[in-house]
């Protein structure tokens, strides 16, 4: 985990000041089929490495980012308020 | 007693002498001087005994890695155990006091276990402590904590204050020597944002103890007029007394600065301790190099010093390490020494040198060539040393021994975010990987071998950072007479033919058999050694001693040092007091308390406040003559449901929801449908995860056609804002929605009860009748003819004709105050949260007791609630799970004893009527529990298997803490009123 | 009728150093606001003729204040307005020591905070919305509940500066 944080709205911030909901997944459409839904609920890789994760700057701007970053080293890749985020 | 402190010389003030005692003797030193410092200027070399074996020890170091010279200082709530005395800064009153010892320093019981040793050694714990296996909590544990520990912590608060701070800086120098005066100059004059941390009480480092000329002054001269630039540098921030002891993620560094550890009473508007988080854009570690006992028999006899504390004490402090010395070196450093002595008058006896080709030496000692020496003698203090050279052993009568193993460059901070140290075969040191990023290393910590080349190598770092930053820097250069150049030692780890026990770890007694033991043992890994002999696992975490044994598990496996490698470097580089951790966060800083706008109203009607997550919430309002508090409870309950109560709502969460997709974006968060709540009603909401279980319930109002005011419970007033913010932001950004937390802005009070009507009409300009404001109203209402606009919301959490009421904040307590006048003709009373929680499982209402993550909508009877039509809604697609209907699934029900005088508590479980108490007998638990005063009988609700199917029937509350039984039945829900008809009288 | 008072949640003496000046504000009007961001200068014309200062508070959102109660702010339907005049309490804070005082509850640097310049975070364990008005002078807006713990936060920071 990162010291810092590089929020896009109010710039470098500690970690104190967020939380950390999990990965980054897209949810499915309502009609997707079950095992989609169960994948995107319960299923989670747990890679060394690169991973994407929600964060909430929630003691300063309350937006939602997603945080790209290493889990072995720590070194936070990207970081962009959600609602620009592409769905993958 | 014999004064060991020269006549001249040093940085001490000899006008300034300060009294102070140690073990309860009186003894004065000066200003400048450390407790070590001043306990050697006075003789005193027995400072402690050591941990496993109680050997005598005295002081080995001038600094951070002191092993031996551990002590407890000040009394009281101040008492601070293992502080090192080569760290202390001397006070006027200071009180130091020995450790490890009984029953005094002198004559020390535990030394005993020296003659046990045979049996103390490595693996001692694992091997001698197995078996019996009754033992070990009788005997041998409360024996091992006995024996052991160093200093004991007090049992009294800390008077103290600590605080945290954080810093940001495009550089952070670590380090006041010759290289990190260098880096902190050139980027400061550059106009850099330069932090300069130092551990020691006076900036310089080395310096200090140097009597080299730089520059046409004495090297302390030339510090001080270094410090004295970067002082009047705006830019720069000077942080003595700060050890940097932590290098984490971001390039964040952690410091501890001791700000009040050197007065007798600190000033109490300032904290002792102040803990730096430090933001650094680069960081340039000037942390020098420690300097390797070696390794011979009774290395840890008083009197025996690394060669550079000795050097420092003479020079810096002014105080001779004994009357006739003796210097045992690997390398140039002792030489140092050498001519530093007999410059100062002190007898100095022979150099002994284990290489053949020493530099030249122009004093007047003996210089020993190929020699080593074997043993020290003198228990106590020194008295003689055995020296084998040209295959022949000589003793000497010596009182003091310097000695040099080489020196370790103190790389620690460079390795704390996973970076392994790499070993150089050249300089015979492990360093520090050269692929770092965000930090810079300058002097010998690289393996600078002088002051020119650790100047040179500081300012050159800086400079490049300047640049890199768009500043131009100027190099700076120094120009050094009388240095002994120090070129590398060869290593010598193993020393033949010892006699006693040499050390490696003095701190944790750790000698030269238990690596070789641990070794043939099978426990030679570097990792598995460290726990095996618990070598480095002190609160000095093995600074003089690591480099050592693996010089010694490297010689004892036939391999280098580079392929036994380091054990993992860890922060922190020095201990840390658990106050600079938490700072200023205790007492009432502990955690922030919230406090609600009619917090002062309920304490004038006497209210016992509880701890509800950060809020103060009032419990209940004892009035005169009650003694218990259900007694209060009880009477609240029967005059809120025979006349009328007022409640402090105000900690529910509320939540503004305004935007153009309002609508929609409520009714994709709640399971139940909201598309066709009218305005001015509002509706029980049941919020669900996306697994299906419920999340929380409130109730929202509709206020306006895209204007929505929901409330969540007070425990999940925040979780639900970041969820609806999480849904808006991340799942819907294409809604048009905002959302705001009105929590604070309203105070909102719930008036309940037969009379709530009439007392409400008082202050509300509007008609409230039933046919005006029938149940589920919800509306913006003007009150005391206009002065205030409220809102009004004809909701129930009891079961009686009630109402919440929200009014401005800072209206709240006169709102409240009014009502309660308006309301005692018809018995009016305050209520607090327990009443309020009585009254819900009297009426069968869920909370997160029964909320808890494990429950369907379906299990707590709100199945119909949730919507068939909606297209989504959060939760929706797995709570469509086969196995979610099942009809096994922990259900709600009501739960009474068969005998009314029979209690039972929240946790209890259910069984079967005659069932054993056994897992696979499990028919589900007691989620709440009360006493109710309408029933005159305790009611709970619980999650059973099939409950709602099974009212009526007999079984037993099992408590398994307390081992009860208690006959009772299974009901419904509902206790009281289940028509519902006081809701709507 | 009785007679309604208002009660401001501090009700604190204003705590004063040669260096350090903290003193409770009145609490007058504060309404949280949002819309879109290219609406900002429609907004800050409105402010304006209101007698409301506007204050960044984050992507999309401001805040509107005033020393004086009960003032209005009416906006075309773009925008969304909540009152928090009585959920938000503001603290002036003031001096030479100011910097040093709020860095030891606060991680954002403050040497490139520029006069003008709003942003909330985090003071020690209260959420804190900081604006700085001049070198040596900024204003804290907390939630109502939370302020007597964050004046007792301040207080504690800047003890080594108060007159005592
Ligand atoms: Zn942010």
């Amino acid at each position: 985990m990162a010291s810092l944080i590089t929020c896009p709205h109010c710039g470098q911030r500690p970690k104190e000041e967020f939380a950390i909901k999990g990965a980054a997944l897209a949810r499915p459409a309502p009609d997707a089929p079950q095992g989609e839904w169960y994948d995107y609920v319960f299923l989670r890789t747990n890679p060394r490495g690169r991973y994407e994760e929600y964060w909430h700057h929630v003691s300063g701007c309350r937006r939602w980012l997603v945080v790209t970053r290493d889990t072995a080293s720590h070194a936070v890749e990207d970081c962009r308020d959600a609602a620009e985020r592409a769905p993958t | 007693m014999t004064s060991y402190r020269l006549n001249q010389g040093g940085l001490v003030d000899r006008a300034t002498t300060l009294d102070f005692t140690f073990d309860g003797r009186s003894f004065t030193g000066h200003a400048g001087d450390t407790l070590a410092s001043a306990l050697l200027a006075n003789g005193q070399r027995l400072v402690g005994r050591s941990f496993k074996y109680h050997r005598p020890r005295g002081i080995l170091t001038a600094g951070a890695a002191e092993p031996n010279a551990l002590m407890t200082i000040g009394s009281g709530g101040r008492t601070e155990p293992n502080t090192r005395a080569t760290m202390q800064e001397l006070y006027a009153g200071l009180e130091a006091v020995s450790q490890n010892r009984w029953p005094s320093l002198d004559r020390d019981v535990g030394a005993l276990n020296s003659l046990l040793s045979p049996f103390l050694g490595a693996g001692f714990y694992y091997k001698t402590f197995m078996w019996p296996a009754a033992f070990w909590e009788k005997l041998y544990e409360p024996f091992i904590r006995k024996a052991a520990g160093l200093g004991r912590a007090t049992y009294e608060a800390d008077p103290d204050a600590y605080e945290k701070v954080w810093a940001h800086c495009d550089l952070l120098v670590v380090g006041s020597g010759p290289a990190g005066l260098s880096s902190a100059l050139t980027a400061g004059r550059a106009g850099l944002r330069v932090i300069l941390a130092d551990e020691h009480h006076a900036l310089g480092g080395s310096l200090l103890s140097e009597t080299a000329v730089i520059d046409g002054v004495s090297a302390p001269e030339f510090s001080a007029r270094c410090v004295e630039e970067l002082r009047s540098l705006p830019n720069v921030r000077l942080l003595p007394r700060t050890t940097v002891l932590g290098w984490f993620d971001s390039n964040v560094f952690g410091a501890l600065e001791r700000v009040q550890k050197h007065v007798a009473v600190p000033a109490a508007n300032r904290p002792v301790e102040r803990f730096w988080r430090i933001a650094a854009k680069h960081a340039i570690l000037a942390t020098g190099a420690e300097e390797r006992p070696l390794v011979f028999g009774g290395n840890d006899t008083p009197g025996v010093m690394t060669a550079t504390a000795m050097r420092s004490y003479l020079n810096r402090f002014g105080v001779a390490p004994g009357k006739k010395v003796a210097i045992f070196t690997t390398n140039n450093s002792g030489y140092a020494l050498g001519s530093d002595l007999e410059s100062a008058g002190v007898a100095l006896t022979a150099i002994i040198d284990s290489r053949a080709d020493g530099p030249a030496y122009s004093g007047q000692a003996r210089i020993i060539r190929n020699a080593v020496v074997t043993d020290a003698f003198g228990g106590k203090s020194l008295t003689s040393i055995r020296i084998k050279h040209d295959g022949r052993f000589e003793t000497m009568d010596v009182d003091a021994l310097g000695m040099s193993g080489g020196f370790s460059p103190v790389i620690h901070l460079a390795l704390h975010r996973g970076g392994k140290a790499q070993w150089s075969d050249e300089r015979a040191a492990f360093l520090a990987p050269d692929d770092l990023k965000g930090i810079a290393l300058a002097g010998s910590v690289t393996g600078a071998g002088n002051i020119a080349e650790s100047v040179a190598q500081g300012s050159t770092q800086a400079a490049g950072l300047a640049s890199m930053m768009g500043k131009s820097a100027a190099a700076m250069s120094a120009s050094v007479e009388g240095e002994m150049e120090n070129r590398p030692s060869r290593p010598l780890w193993f020393i033949p033919d010892v006699i006693g026990k040499a050390f490696v770890d003095f701190q944790n007694d750790v000698h030269r058999a238990d690596l070789k033991l641990a070794a043939q043992e099978g426990y030679g890994h570097v990792e598995l050694a460290k726990r095996y002999t618990t070598n480095g696992m002190a609160t000095d975490q093995g600074k003089l001693s690591n480099v050592n044994a693996i010089g010694l598990l490297a010689q004892a496996r036939g391999l280098s040092p580079a392929e036994v490698g380091t054990t993992t470097f860890r922060p922190f580089y020095t201990p840390v007091s658990f106050g600079a951790l938490s700072g200023a966060s205790k007492g009432k800083h502990f955690q922030p308390v919230r406090k609600s706008p009619l917090h002062d109203w309920a304490a004038k009607h006497g209210a016992v406040f509880v701890d509800t997550g950060l809020w103060y919430r009032s419990a209940w309002f004892p009035r005169e003559g009650e003694t218990a508090w259900r007694e209060s409870v009880d009477r609240e309950v029967l005059n809120v449901r025979s006349n009328a109560g007022l409640c402090d709502v105000s900690m529910l969460g509320k939540i503004e929801i305004t935007g153009r997709d309002a609508t929609t974006f409520v009714d994709r968060v709640y399971a139940n449908g909201f598309a066709k709540l009218p305005v001015g009603k509002a509706r029980y909401g049941l919020m669900l995860r996306e697994d299906g279980m419920i999340y929380d319930d409130g109730t929202t109002s509709r206020l306006g056609e895209n204007r929505y005011y929901m409330t969540t419970t007070t425990a999940y007033a925040a979780p639900v804002m970041s969820h609806l913010e999480f849904c808006a932001q991340a799942l819907w950004p294409e809604l048009d929605v905002r959302l705001a937390s009105v929590t604070d802005q309203w105070a909102q009070m719930a008036i309940a009860g037969p009379k709530a009507r009439t007392i409400l009409q008082g202050i509300v300009d509007e008609d409230i009748s039933e046919a005006a404001f029938g149940f589920l109203a919800a509306r913006e209402v003007s009150l005391f003819g206009g002065k205030l606009t409220g809102m009004l919301f004809r909701i129930s959490f009891s079961g009686e004709l009630a109402y919440e009421i929200a009014v401005p904040a800072g209206y709240g307590e006169s709102v409240a105050d009014a009502l309660m006048a308006l309301g005692e003709p018809h018995g009016i009373c305050a209520y607090g949260v327990e009443a309020l929680g009585v009254m819900r499982v009297e009426k069968g209402f869920i909370t997160h007791s029964e909320i808890n993550g494990t429950v369907t909508p379906a299990d707590v009877g709100l199945g119909k609630m949730v919507s068939r039509t909606k297209q989504d809604f959060i939760g929706k697609q797995m709570l469509s799970r086969e196995g979610l209907s099942h009809p096994s699934r922990l259900r709600l029900a009501g739960v009474m004893p068969l005998d009314p005088a029979h209690t039972f508590k929240g946790g209890a479980h259910i069984l079967s009527k005659g069932a054993e108490a056994t897992l696979e007998n499990d028919q589900g638990y007691v989620t709440s529990y009360a006493w109710s005063p309408t029933l005159q009988s305790p009611i709970a609700l619980a999650l059973i298997v099939n409950g709602p199917d099974r009212h009526g029937e007999e079984v037993v509350v099992w408590n398994g803490l307390l081992n009860e039984f208690t006959p009772a039945r299974i009901c419904d829900p509902v206790f009281f009123d289940p028509a519902n008809e006081k809701l709507h009288a | 009728m009785p007679d309604l008072i208002h009660r401001p949640a501090l009700t604190k003496e204003p705590l004063v150093g040669e260096r350090i000046r903290l003193a409770p504000m009145p609490e007058g009007t504060l309404l949280e606001v949002r819309g879109p961001q290219a609406e900002l200068p429609a907004l800050e014309a409105a402010a304006d003729a209101a007698g409301l200062v506007i204050r960044t508070n984050g992507p999309d959102q401001w805040f509107a204040i005033s020393g004086q109660p009960m003032l209005r702010l009416d906006l075309p339907d773009i925008f969304s307005v909540t009152d928090q005049s009585h959920g938000r309490v503001r603290i002036a804070m003031e001096g030479a020591a100011v910097d040093d005082v709020l860095a030891k509850g606060m991680a954002v640097d403050l040497f490139d905070f520029k006069i003008g310049a709003a942003t909330t975070a985090l003071i020690g364990h209260i959420t804190t919305h900081i604006a700085r008005l001049d070198r040596d002078r900024f204003e804290l807006t907390v939630l109502r509940s939370f302020a007597e713990s964050l004046w007792h936060d301040l207080e504690t920071m800047s003890a080594e500066f108060l007159d005592r």
